[in-house]
């Protein structure tokens, strides 16, 4: 049986190979064997992509009991979670892929800062990474709100009044994003539809140009060939065969945890200003909720997580770049400033998420 | 390319083992029970772990009533932190603070005086939960208000249709009083209210609310396992308040009863009481009725404005039989009150006794020789008695009150 198993690969490439297809836009016919290395590329887009199609299948399942209105809402997810069959663990999968996934999306960003892999001709690429970064993080926070138990009503009614906060159009982007004057049916019956479709959609278009693009800007970064001393390729065959390990490794990471660490769940939300015993943002906003311990909410609600992510959208661009023959490997000598700089966010994130847990 | 190939196959039977483990372990899980109630039609899993607690009372079996119309909590949680984080009144949902959500409505217990379905509005302004009496009387001792009159009780509440001139009684909140004795009485003598958590010991042992005399002998139950109520609450349960000692009005700290009884004699009452031999044989409720022990929806001053039944009400007096009434609608009162606890076979025709206010004693008969029968609620002791009239009594006929009684008919002890 492991031997078939250990075919499985070779068997899908052969597919492949026989009936050219739109996938051959998007994976690669051939990388270069030292940038094919766990080691080099930590496999984290490959993962993210991989975990996007779970996350797409577990939530499409999760579809067919989930209730999106107010008083319907947090007792599908119960339903889901222990009376449906499977449920439980499907749920659980869904929650810890989306987890995963924004680990996996910050590990493929440090890994491009860190290998100086967003130099021109990528530059674009890097920000088609950075709007899916942006758009996950709001998927996953309406997935989080979907639940609509006492366990997400802090972090929707404060995470939305922070809207408020902005001026001019604070208010006009509430109403549009809110529908009334308060979270309620309206608010869940939106943050479903983005959830499932809106910012899904963008992010499964984005996704394609973003892995399109890597192929139409001469595949993963690295020297030109006169500037290489390894000249040696991977076949489409490995290449597949280590995606497929990398999938089946992730499945097991994923269902294991899955099984043994149920996702969070509490009672439904009853008054929706009431006081809730649970107040913490999500563990993603955890940072942005311990600045919010400093003052003003506009600034450090909503000023402060948009100049962090401008200083992420500018390292391309005022930062200087590696040098050619420095690309295709990690620590490249010429990008020190944009690696400090990206070190001193993570850092910065990772404290403050610390300090709120 | 081989490593990759050992990698993936050993990955796939990681895989494999992982999948095979999860799946044993959500087959492991107990089976959910459910359970549709029909009141509320919502099926609930409560009996998944529950199904081993005996049904609450007849009067609300369980397929009708299920959990969670009266208990709250997540119906389909299957994990016991989240099914039980919104109980209300934890195990408790008869405590005072959620007992009109638990047990309230029209058709429940705070539905229509006439329907007799007001028990939560009455024991919301009765003595047992107010205090008024105790508070009144302390604060007027100390010279905190000028009259015996209830301003206070253990907490705020409104009363809009009084007929005893109370409208409403403040909190009473002894830190916010002066006087050192008024502080002291605050911190040691409000454990006696229903919505109190009572002292600490098995002979206070008791829960709070309805459940403070509805379920009894909460001491004598496992762990977490009290599960019943009943209006046949036998003289102990009275006793986890009454009778368990004094209060020193000079250092304002409870002291118990310092005896040790044994027997029913000697446990029910606290030495310094006077008592007749009836009194101790029965209990409480056998004589007490319904509006005495819960209230009559109005705010009072002091126990003796509510309590009324004396010897009398069943024995009469020298110059006049007791009250009785003829029982003729199948919605009597006395009919439902005996259904609760199916003492007595209650028809329609039954002429029985009655109290001044024309309360039912619905557990007495009227014997066609004239003289009376009494069930006990809790015994089940069937007891005759003589109207006083027509008898060698030498009391005076306008001292009649029982404490008259007492003087000739006292128990020894």
């Amino acid at each position: 049986m492991i031997r078939c198993v250990a075919w499985l690969p070779s068997l899908l490439a052969l597919i492949n190979l026989m009936r050219p297809s739109f996938f051959h836009h998007l994976h690669p016919p051939t990388i270069p064997a030292p940038q094919a290395q766990w080691r080099y590329t930590l496999g984290a887009g490959g993962i993210a992509v991989f975990l996007v199609l779970v996350l797409i299948i577990t939530g499409a399942l999760e579809m067919f009991y989930y209730t999106p209105t107010p008083d319907q809402a947090a007792h599908s997810v119960q339903t889901i979670t222990y009376h449906v069959t499977m449920g439980g663990v499907i749920r659980n999968v869904h929650y810890w892929a989306a987890q995963f996934l924004m680990i996996l999306m910050t590990v493929h960003l440090i890994r491009i800062v860190f290998t100086g892999a967003y130099k021109p001709p990528r530059r674009f690429n890097y920000l088609l990474g950075l709007a899916l970064f942006v758009i996950v993080v709001l998927i996953n926070f309406t997935g989080y709100i979907l639940r609509w138990d006492q366990g997400i009503q802090w972090a929707l009614v404060v995470g939305t009044n922070l809207l408020k906060t902005i001026p001019l159009m604070g208010d006009y982007l509430y109403e549009i994003l809110i529908g009334g004057s308060q979270p309620g049916s309206a608010t869940l019956i939106r943050f479903y539809a983005w959830h499932i479709f809106g910012l899904t959609l963008l992010a499964v278009i984005l996704m394609g140009w973003h892995i399109f693009q890597v192929r139409r800007d001469g595949g993963i970064a690295v020297p030109p060939p006169s500037l290489r001393t390894d000249l040696q390729r991977i076949t489409r065959y490995e290449l597949v065969r280590r995606e497929v390990l990398a999938m089946l490794l992730t499945s097991t990471v994923l269902i294991v945890v899955a099984g043994f660490a149920p996702a969070p769940i509490a009672a439904p939300i009853e008054e929706i200003t009431a006081f809730s015993s649970d107040s913490r943002a999500p563990w993603f906003f955890l940072w942005v909720q311990q600045m919010l311990k400093w003052g003003d909410p506009f600034l450090w609600g909503v000023l402060a997580p948009l100049a962090t992510l401008t200083v992420l959208v500018l390292i391309p661009y005022i930062f200087p770049h590696p040098h050619e023959s420095e690309l295709g490997r990690w620590f490249p000598k010429s990008n020190w400033l944009a690696r400090l700089i990206l070190t001193m966010i993570a850092v910065l994130v990772l404290g403050l998420t610390l300090l709120g847990v | 390319m081989d490593t990759t190939r050992r990698l993936t196959a050993l990955a796939a039977g990681l895989l494999l083992i992982g999948s095979l483990l999860v799946v044993w372990a959500v087959f492991q899980r107990t089976n959910p029970v459910a359970l549709t109630p029909s009141l509320t039609g919502q099926t609930e899993y409560c009996l998944t772990c529950h199904g081993d607690l005996p049904e609450i009372s007849t009067s609300h079996p369980i397929k009708s009533f299920g959990c969670v119309i009266c208990h709250g909590g997540e119906r389909l949680a299957l994990d016991k932190n989240l099914a039980h984080s919104t109980l209300r009144g934890g195990a408790n949902p008869s405590a005072l603070s959620v007992v009109e959500l638990s047990c309230g409505g029209s058709d429940c217990h705070s539905g229509s005086p006439q329907a007799s379905r007001d028990h939560i509005q009455r024991v919301m302004t009765s003595i047992q939960a107010t205090y008024t009496g105790a508070i009144a009387n302390i604060l007027y001792t100390f010279g905190a208000q000028p009259d015996l009159k209830a301003h206070f009780g253990a907490f705020a509440v409104i009363d809009n249709e009084t007929s005893t001139g109370i409208t409403s009684l403040d909190a009473f909140e002894s830190s916010k009083e002066d006087n050192p004795s008024i502080q002291t009485f605050g911190k040691n003598c409000l454990t006696c209210h229903i919505s109190a958590a009572p002292r600490e010991g098995d002979h206070f042992d008791r829960l709070t609310g309805c459940a403070a005399c509805h379920t009894p002998d909460v001491e004598s139950f496992p762990e977490g396992k009290t599960h019943g109520l009943t209006t046949a609450i036998p003289y102990t349960q009275c006793n986890t308040c009454h009778n368990r000692g004094n209060y020193d009005l000079r250092s304002m700290t409870f002291v118990e009863r310092a005896d040790q009884p044994t027997d029913r004699l000697h446990d029910y009452y606290q030495p310094i009481a006077q008592f007749t031999r009836c009194e101790w044989t029965l209990d409480c409720v056998d004589c007490h009725t319904r509006t005495e022990a819960m209230g009559d929806g109005d705010l009072h001053s002091n126990q003796s404005e509510i309590q009324y039944i004396q010897c009398k009400t069943c024995h009469g007096t020298l110059n006049e039989l007791p009250q009785t009434y003829t029982i003729t609608s199948e919605d009597d009162l006395a009919l439902r009150l005996a259904f609760l606890n199916p003492v007595v076979d209650l028809q329609v025709g039954d002429t029985i006794l009655m109290s001044e206010t024309g309360e039912p004693l619905w557990n007495t008969h009227v014997l066609p020789d004239g003289t009376y029968e009494m069930t006990g609620k809790v015994t089940h002791q069937q007891f005759t008695f003589r109207p006083v009239m027509g008898t060698q009594c030498k009391q005076n006929p306008d001292e009649q009150e029982s404490k008259y009684c007492h003087q000739c008919h006292a128990e020894e002890r």
